[in-house]
């Protein structure tokens, strides 16, 4: 033993630098695409071999490396395909971002302001680091796994500050503000929600596999067991009613009917979901003139191509520019006296923009990538050591998974258009901070050297509390 | 691994199975928009990359048909092309280009002609497609209306909502399209005029925006008796020598269909004598023309008006609406809810709603002796480099031949040269010149004044020009549309004398 070596910390020493060959190569593999990218968009631009926005494009892909190295020091066994496919995500969302005109959104910042892309290129090196930080860090999920009555009401604290101090934009109460800051906390609580429905279906999930009240032909769970679901429904509604954000009551409850499925294992729960989700999507049509005027413009977009039709129209006529593979970075989306074709491009709709730009096969890519983040989302989630965790992981992976194909199915037309984002690609921070959260969580978790889950408690406190007596 | 059972391994491959599924979905989204259907929307006035080459290209000049300047380009201070339209008058036809709003009319249905996009020679459109900087000027299109004809027909609207249609029952050349109230695309063009016009435009209730003489749907009332005539004959139902005996008696009493009056009694002079199809179309007589569409039957009536283009758009170079005769609501032959309606829509009542111009082609198809040629605005695409694409007249439906169409023809030039015509077709009449047609008074409801109608051609024995006019809550079709029909086709041959 080296001089060194003996002076290091206790706790140090157990830790030994693992290679991870495979994460390696499938960085090199996006630093290729976004550095071909960046070529491409530069030369368009100029004239010349340039790369454009090539600053922000190191920047970005240092702070990759970054986590792969502190990873690989740290020796952590982690998931070796989920920090290249969500960091080619965030260089495609970043090319898009350095391509469309840099004034859609701008932040002073002390003495300096800055531009869409850099702005997007600073929540991007932040999420990583929050996405290092979890996977290094996180040795434990105690401190999910035993407060989720505490996570539901932070929640539903959000909830209530949103609903209060939130301020109206386009139509929704989306956006939060507190002193400097602002933020959507619809992003933060989809994975607050997913942390609770692990708790709770973990706890509960052999009662309601059971099946102890026939309805007709349908033979169901004890119903008391029924209160947490309709409790979800009026969530899902009330997030519609208080902050008009159809996607995110959507996401919620898409995600929270995929985790009952996956516990209970019971088609009969989804079934019943998928039917009180629409009565309840009937009532809101009935109740909401927004929600009508939502699904109008849906099934008939080109009725009133110029007013509430545009956006998804102007969309609509991107994709078709770009064919199979695109007019080209930086060629497409003509603007029309100095504005964007598409509205809101840099958040609902960067889909579109690569769409046009880089073609049906990188829009395919794209959806790929977001199946892959699914597939080792569920992956280590079946791995996992018990239930809370399985539950935990392929939530996590769910929302990222159900989120993309909302937006991505409104933005083709092929449901009602929502205002969501696209995680990883689309602009804003709370959407970067709260994906990089789902992604840094899920590696911690795929880490088998994880601390083992504690002894399975098989009565919470609400059933002791039902039955009248502790156990 | 031993705290977890067995059972959600196989929900979590089932959920997985069904994010593949839906992204396939999404991906067959994708796919068809950006390959399938990609080809109508990235040629559509409403793409960006066109409106954006319509800032760059200078659209080509649209002229009526004798070289007149219907729209033309300008440059302002940037040097980017903007539009000017010689006044209101050609609004409903010819339509605006805007770098703001859009497009419409002939402006938006020939926009790939005139922004260049679509070169009539198929070579010179491959390259253009593959060099887009060669396209720096449109194509411009010579056209077969008249500003004079049709600044005359808004004039003769006046403040009135209504819609004139006039055109050649021999080429299909259309010389009016005319809709009122008209608005000034210059407005709407003119990069620095008030933004707020297009938006009180859309806003007003008079609804300025609508082309009437091709969207616009009305009740015809008695004007849709020359498709019962047509179809009476051409089915066999009747003779030019039928007369039924029912009818003298019922002009006073109504004629019972089926426990319903069907009501007439305007015309008492012509008593007690049964009337023939000359004689009943003279005084408009609605009873003849219920018996005679009870006798057609409603499942011919329908067949007829579709063989004179009812029941689908037609091919114009505008968008237009389906003229119908029914709703289709019912399960009586046809679609009719029961010979009531039938008897009712005979006459031009009932669930019967038309276009102008289908009403202009009914009378250009008797005219042209049961041919109608495709109405068309638009007679030549001339390129930048002088090289004439033409756009040759067709025949697009050929409904009845000699048979139907010269007792049509009688009929309807007694209507307006017969004895007791005048009183119904007042101020129709071209002086010298023998001419043929029929009023309208669509009753509509309600408190409202009727429409009025008038369809004619003259001269009736060599037809050269074919018309519709309507006048919305224009009281009966003596009182409006006819003397202002009669003045076009005065203007007409006045014109084509000199």
């Amino acid at each position: 033993m080296t001089a060194a070596a003996a002076v290091a910390p206790r706790g140090l020493a157990r830790i030994r630098p693992r290679l991870r060959r495979r994460e390696a190569v499938l960085l090199v593999l996006v630093y290729v695409v976004l550095a071909v990218g960046g070529l491409s968009l530069g030369m368009t631009r100029t004239g010349e071999a340039t790369v454009a926005g090539w600053q922000l494009l190191v920047t970005y892909g240092l702070a990759l490396a970054f986590v792969h190295l502190a990873q690989t020091l740290a020796g952590r066994r982690t998931d070796q395909v989920l920090l290249p496919a969500v960091g080619m995500l965030g260089g495609l969302g970043l090319l898009v971002m350095i391509r469309l005109p840099q004034d859609l959104v701008t932040q002073d910042v002390g003495s300096l302001e800055l531009g869409l892309a850099e702005l997007q290129t600073l929540w991007l090196c932040l999420g990583l680091g929050v996405v290092g930080v979890l996977a290094v860090a996180v040795r434990s999920d105690t401190w999910l796994r035993m407060y989720k009555y505490t996570w539901a009401f932070a929640g539903l604290a959000l909830l209530a500050l949103t609903f209060v101090f939130g301020i109206d934009q386009g139509g929704a109460r989306l956006t939060l503000v507190v002193g400097p800051f602002s933020g959507q906390p619809s992003e933060l609580l989809k994975v607050i929600l997913v942390v609770f429905l692990a708790g709770y279906l973990a706890e509960y999930r052999p009662l309601l596999a059971s099946e102890r009240t026939t309805l007709g032909p349908v033979r169901l769970p004890p119903l008391p067991y029924l209160a947490p679901m309709l409790a979800m429904v009026a969530l899902g509604m009330g997030v519609v009613v208080v902050q008009r954000d159809l996607g995110a009551a959507l996401l919620f409850y898409v995600v929270f009917l995929a985790m009952l499925y996956i516990a209970t294992g019971r088609a009969a729960w989804v079934g019943l979901g998928v039917a009180l989700g629409a009565i309840a999507a009937v009532a809101l049509f009935l109740a909401f003139p927004h929600v009508r005027d939502r699904v109008s413009v849906w099934l008939d977009p080109f009725a009133d191509p110029l007013g509430a039709g545009f956006q998804i129209v102007q969309a609509l006529h991107a994709f078709a520019r770009g064919g199979l593979f695109g007019v080209g970075l930086g060629a497409g989306l003509p603007e029309i006296a100095g504005r964007l074709p598409v509205p809101a491009v840099h958040t609902d709709f960067p889909l579109a923009a690569i769409g046009e730009e880089m073609g049906l096969a990188t829009v395919l890519g794209v959806l790929g990538l977001y199946l892959v983040v699914l597939e080792r989302g569920l992956r280590i989630a079946a791995a996992a050591a018990d239930p809370f965790r399985t539950l935990l992981a392929a939530g996590l992976a769910l929302v990222v998974g159900v989120q993309a194909l909302v937006i991505a199915g409104g933005d083709l037309r092929i449901i009602p258009l929502t205002g969501i984002t696209l995680p990883f690609v689309s602009y804003g921070g709370s959407s970067i901070l709260a994906n990089a959260l789902v992604a840094g969580l899920l590696l911690a978790l795929s880490d088998r050297g994880i601390e083992p889950p504690p002894p399975p408690r098989t009565r919470g406190p609400i059933m002791r509390a039902l039955r009248g007596r502790g156990t | 691994m031993s705290a977890r059972d067995p059972g959600m391994g196989h929900s979590i491959t089932r959920t997985m199975l069904a994010a593949v599924l839906a992204v396939v979905v999404v991906g067959a989204g994708a796919t068809w928009w950006q390959v399938v259907d990609a080809q109508r929307l990235t040629s559509s006035p409403d793409d960006a990359a066109n409106i954006a080459a319509g800032r760059r290209v200078v659209r080509g000049v649209i002229r009526d048909r004798d070289g007149r300047t219907l729209a033309a380009s300008r440059r302002d201070e940037n040097g980017e092309p903007y539009r000017v339209y010689p006044g209101e008058a050609m609004s409903g036809v010819i339509g605006y280009a805007s770098r703001r709003y859009g497009s419409a009319g002939i402006e938006r249905t020939f926009d790939a002609e005139l922004t260049g996009v679509r070169d009539p020679d198929p070579i010179q459109d491959i390259l253009d497609h593959l060099d887009p900087s060669r396209r720096t000027k449109g194509n411009e299109l010579h056209t077969s209306l008249s500003l004079p004809l049709q600044r005359l027909a808004v004039a003769q609207l006046g403040k009135d909502a209504g819609a004139i249609v006039m055109l050649d029952p021999r080429t299909g050349e259309v010389l009016v399209d005319a809709s009122t109230p008209t608005y000034d695309p210059n407005l709407i063009a003119d990069p620095t005029a008030d933004p707020d016009y297009f938006a009180s435009l859309r806003e007003d209730p008079a609804a300025p925006l609508l082309p009437r003489a091709t969207l616009g749907l009305y009740t015809p009332g008695s004007v849709f008796k020359i498709v019962t005539a047509i179809a009476a004959l051409g089915s066999g139902a009747i003779t030019p020598e039928t007369r039924y005996a029912e009818q003298p008696p019922a002009e006073k009493t109504g004629l019972l269909v089926d426990g319903y009056r069907v009501r007439d009694g305007h015309h008492d002079f012509t008593q007690p004598e049964p009337l023939a199809l000359a004689e009943a179309t003279e005084v408009s007589c609605n009873i003849f023309y219920a018996l005679a569409g009870l006798a057609t039957g409603g499942a011919e009536l329908v067949a007829w008006a579709a063989s004179l283009g009812f029941g689908a758009p037609i091919p114009y170079d505008l968008p237009t609406e389906t003229s119908q005769v029914t709703d289709g609501s019912g399960n009586a032959p046809g679609g009719f809810v029961d010979r009531v309606e039938l008897a009712n829509a005979a006459y031009g009542q009932g669930e019967v709603i038309v276009t102008p111009i289908q009403m202009a082609l009914v009378a250009a198809a008797v005219a042209n002796d049961g041919v109608i040629m495709r109405p068309r605005v638009v007679t030549a695409v001339v390129s930048p480099d002088g090289s004439v694409s033409p756009r040759p007249a067709e025949v697009w439906l050929r409904p009845f031949g000699l048979d139907v169409a010269r007792p049509v023809r009688e009929a309807m030039t007694l209507a307006v040269e017969g004895e007791y015509g005048p009183l119904f077709t007042s101020g129709a009449k071209v002086p010298g010149v023998l001419t043929a047609g029929k009023s309208g008074t669509a009753e509509i409801g309600g408190d409202g004044e009727p429409h009025s109608w008038f369809i004619g051609f003259a001269p009736a024995d060599d037809p050269q020009v074919a018309i519709a006019v309507v006048v919305e809550n224009g009281g009966s079709g003596a009182s409006r549309a006819a003397p202002i029909a009669g003045r076009m086709m005065r203007a007409f041959f006045a014109q084509a004398a000199k």
